[in-house]
């Protein structure tokens, strides 16, 4: 009877309703905050300090837009090279492009912005410096620092749509008598970018969410200016709020341009397209001018040189000048390249003999792991921290959210709004706020709400968790698309209910597929863990930071530790997922270009 | 997909609905269970962080011990940073907190505070030799701390002299340490914030540094207390005073800023003895 009911919209909706009033009465009139809310602060100018936060909250709104954009542009630019580059035939170039991808990608935004803004200078010459801080140095720190973070992800996106093409395909089109440019522009190009869009564009709003980040080197950014109101005004709730609703409606105009493009770039298209079509067409017009006008002639010169296959004596020896000019060219480009590695690799190996090791030496062991065993019984784990805490928070925020993801990714594609609604709802919100937004609401508001204190480190683990859990929800609802709707149609009409199509059917499946986006998950958050330095959490990149402050004049020896603690972890995360990759499809072959 | 963003923004708003809770009389708590929650830096040298055995200690921290110890009650620290030292008292997660801080009406809003246990002012870290005074500061950059009195401060007192665009020449970051690599590395001119922090790093490689120009504003440190707890504010201030009658307090004082320490800062008798 109640199962009859529960499939009616209108119970379910009533449903939800009912609960979201709970939540609204106990909350609301129940529970005792001995808080007045002040919103004021947000749009009326304050006295003490002569300023308008909520004005500043813009600002800080405008800037975030900007870096935004700038980095992903620089980003788009510099993947598609290095993804071009990592399927090269010359093998330096391709093996410079690996290891730029695989160092930028296993180690924190958080340690690479350090590195930029604190350790980079030092390396310049006087002048070189001079010449750095006479520009905005601050902002194009940042913005650099996103942008080859952010490229080193889209470069691994780009090389991977483009491997994704079968080598059959590229066969048919050669012996159909297409030329390598037309194969490249008509088959490779419109194949690899409908494959590579969706993906993309998650890269595109992991970077604004990154933006965040820019605060510590000093970026006046909309995370920065929220925690502004909130040191001066100590208004935190109302200014993470502005902030959260901020970042939510830059991440939904983001995905919602996503969506419109990948909805463009299906193969059959709408019959009638929605305002969003419409002015994504508006906005792209100048882009699909400038490339039609730049193809154009490309297009033409290779049609006419097909047209005239006789020659004439002249024109054969000019056409064979032609090739061995453009032959040593090619060779003299790979000269001054290898030349340039050299140099940088002298730079590099001179740079680590004036490194002074034994500081590294000394205060290894509390990089791994703090005082541990010698701590009092107060701290977590007896004075555990260093590595083997960020480990920890990494162990624990994985094996919940991964269980946590499943169960919410499931709720997620439910038939039943009760449970459909709140998932995606709480997809959406964590996915459209930045990290270290989850994390002060989890640190400062949780507690408040549950009436309970909580450590540091369990604030963290916490919001790693639930940031986690909707990224690996959102996998798991991929992988189960993914699989054919006959699966499903041939499990019921064999008579197994829901619970045990998804257990024995498609579960077993779809988590083979989902096995690579959930390691890559994994990394993440074990890089993630570095942001919990914020709030005071004892892990790498805090004691790194303390370490450095005490030590002062080593902060090249004491970073560089840091980030190679950081990547060994990840990279050996990251070649079992290769491995992983391959295993579970042999049929990828590889693509050169 | 309208319905649901409907519903984000219905559930965003029941969560900013909710808000920051008070303890009850953390007075009554503390003495029921026999522990004081201290909320105490962990970079501020010599205010309060960790030395070369990993110990915890500084000027902050003994002060906190000795109040403590006065209560008849255990500590408890709490790591705190410029940006969690007031919430925390407001949440009722700390009893007191013993962070540098200093003591302003704007902050006396939201917590209270305890007679002064310190007396600071605010000045500059520079290169030696390099700048000699505020005026030459003027069109060059300068490092503070976001969030901070210093930061007030700093841009009231660069505006007074002239300087049109506050925003671009002062740069904060989010920690002490930060703003000394700046300076370090010379993205910025100078730093600054409360002197005694200034001497602090000053010491880490000495005669490179010099804290230059008239204070440019007082710091009177307060110990930040919950609101409207009387009894926990008397037993403090009570504890500060007696500390200071007999003895107790000078000791802790020579041990952090005495003549023979690296942050050498003489006593300015400015310290007051009631709320």
């Amino acid at each position: 009877m109640l199962k009859h009911w529960m499939e009616k919209p209108l119970a379910q909706y009533a449903a939800l309703a009912f609960i979201l009033g709970l939540a609204v009465w106990y909350w609301g009139f129940v529970f005792s905050f001995h808080y007045k809310f002040d919103w004021s602060v947000l749009f009326v100018e304050n006295k003490t300090y002569g300023l308008n936060l909520g004005l500043e909250l813009l600002k800080g709104l405008s800037l975030t837009v900007k870096i935004s954009l700038l980095s992903a542009a620089i980003a788009l630019t510099l993947g598609t090279a290095l993804g071009l580059a990592r399927l090269s035939h010359f093998r330096p170039l391709r093996w410079v492009a690996t290891c730029y991808v695989e160092f930028f990608r296993n180690t924190p935004l958080l340690v690479q912005l350090f590195f930029w803004y604190f350790a980079l200078p030092k390396l310049l010459p006087d002048a070189g410096r001079e010449w750095l801080f006479s520009l905005h140095y601050e902002f194009w720190v940042a913005v650099c620092g996103l942008a080859a973070y952010t490229s080193s992800f889209m470069a691994e996106v780009i090389r991977a749509g483009l491997q994704s093409i079968h080598k059959g395909l590229l066969e048919a089109a050669y012996s159909s008598g297409l030329t390598y440019f037309q194969v490249l522009t008509r088959i490779i190009l419109p194949l690899a970018f409908r494959a590579i869009i969706p993906p993309l564009g998650s890269e595109f709003l992991n970077n604004m969410k990154n933006s965040s980040l820019a605060m510590v080197v000093g970026v006046a950014d909309l995370t920065w200016q929220s925690q502004q109101i909130e040191s001066l005004t100590f208004r935190g709730f109302e200014a993470t709020t502005a902030a959260t609703v901020l970042y939510l409606s830059l991440s939904l105009i983001i995905s919602g341009v996503l969506n419109t493009v990948n909805r463009r770039l299906r193969v059959e298209r709408p019959a009638r397209p929605g305002w969003m079509d419409l002015a994504l067409d508006r906005v792209l017009l100048p882009v699909n001018l400038f490339l039609r006008g730049l193809t154009r002639p490309l297009r033409r010169m290779a049609r006419r040189r097909r047209q005239s296959l006789t020659r004439s004596a002249l024109g054969a020896l000019w056409a064979r000048f032609l090739g061995l000019a453009r032959r040593a060219l090619v060779l003299a480009g790979k000269a001054v390249f290898l030349g340039l590695l050299a140099g940088l690799a002298w730079k590099i190996f001179e740079g680590l003999s004036a490194f002074d090791w034994a500081v590294v030496r000394d205060n290894f062991t509390t990089m791994l792991i703090w005082r541990f065993p010698h701590g009092d019984e107060h701290e977590i784990l007896w004075g555990l921290g260093g590595l083997s805490f960020s480990l920890l928070m990494a162990v624990i925020a994985i094996s919940v959210s991964f269980v946590m993801g499943l169960v919410i990714g499931l709720a997620r594609m439910a038939e039943n709004r009760v449970l459909r609604i709140p998932a995606t709802a709480y997809i959406e919100l964590i996915r459209g706020n930045p990290l270290i937004i989850v994390i002060f609401w989890v640190y400062f508001f949780v507690p408040v709400l549950l009436d309970t204190f909580l450590n540091v480190f369990w604030s963290a683990t916490i919001a790693l968790t639930l940031f986690t859990a909707a990224y690996i929800a959102e996998i798991v609802r991929g992988g189960i698309q993914n699989i054919p709707r006959g699966q499903f149609e041939a499990a019921y009409s064999t008579g197994l209910t829901y619970a045990q199509t998804m257990r024995r059917i498609i579960l077993p499946q779809a988590l083979k597929q989902m096995i690579p986006a959930i390691v890559g998950q994994f990394i993440a958050i074990f890089k993630d863990t570095s942001l919990a330095y914020v709030i005071g959490v004892l892990e790498l990149t805090f004691v790194a930071q303390g370490l450095n402050n005490r030590l002062m004049v080593h902060p090249f020896e004491i970073y560089s530790t840091v980030a190679l603690l950081y990547f060994l972890g990840c990279y050996a995360m990251s070649l079992f997922a290769a491995r992983l990759e391959r295993r579970l499809s042999p049929e990828r072959i590889r693509l050169r270009m | 997909m309208r319905s649901l963003k409907t519903l984000a923004i219905a559930s965003l708003l029941l969560l900013a609905a909710a808000s920051v809770a008070m303890a009850g009389p953390a007075y009554d708590r503390v003495m029921k269970d026999k522990t004081l929650r201290a909320g105490i830096m962990t970079d501020s040298i010599p205010g309060a962080f960790y030395n070369e055995k990993k110990e915890w200690v500084g000027f902050d921290v003994d002060i906190a011990e000795e109040i403590a110890k006065r209560l008849g009650v255990k500590l408890e620290r709490v790591a705190v940073n410029n940006k969690t030292r007031v919430a925390f008292v407001q949440e009722g997660r700390i009893d007191i907190s013993v962070a540098n801080m200093t003591h302003k009406r704007e902050r006396d809003k939201s917590i209270d505070f305890s007679i002064t246990y310190f007396f600071d002012g605010q000045k500059v870290l520079v290169k030696k030799g390099a700048v000699k005074d505020w005026k030459d500061l003027m069109g060059k950059k300068v490092a503070t701390m976001q969030g901070t009195t210093s930061e007030i401060n700093l841009k009231a007192k660069l505006k007074s002299l002239g300087e049109k665009n506050v925003d671009q020449s002062v740069i904060s970051f989010q920690k002490e340490s930060e703003c000394f690599q700046a300076l370090q590395m010379g993205r910025v001119a100078g730093w600054s914030t409360d002197s005694t922090i200034l001497l602090g790093y000053a010491a880490q490689e000495p005669g490179k540094w010099e804290v230059i120009g008239d204070f440019i504003s007082d710091e009177p440190y307060g110990i930040g207390l919950p609101q409207d707890d009387s009894a926990l504010r008397d037993a403090v201030n009570f504890a500060i005073q007696d500390m200071w009658t007999d003895g107790a307090y000078m000791k802790i004082y020579d041990k952090w800023y005495g003549p023979n320490t690296p942050y050498a800062f003489p006593m300015s008798g400015k310290i007051e003895m009631w709320p």
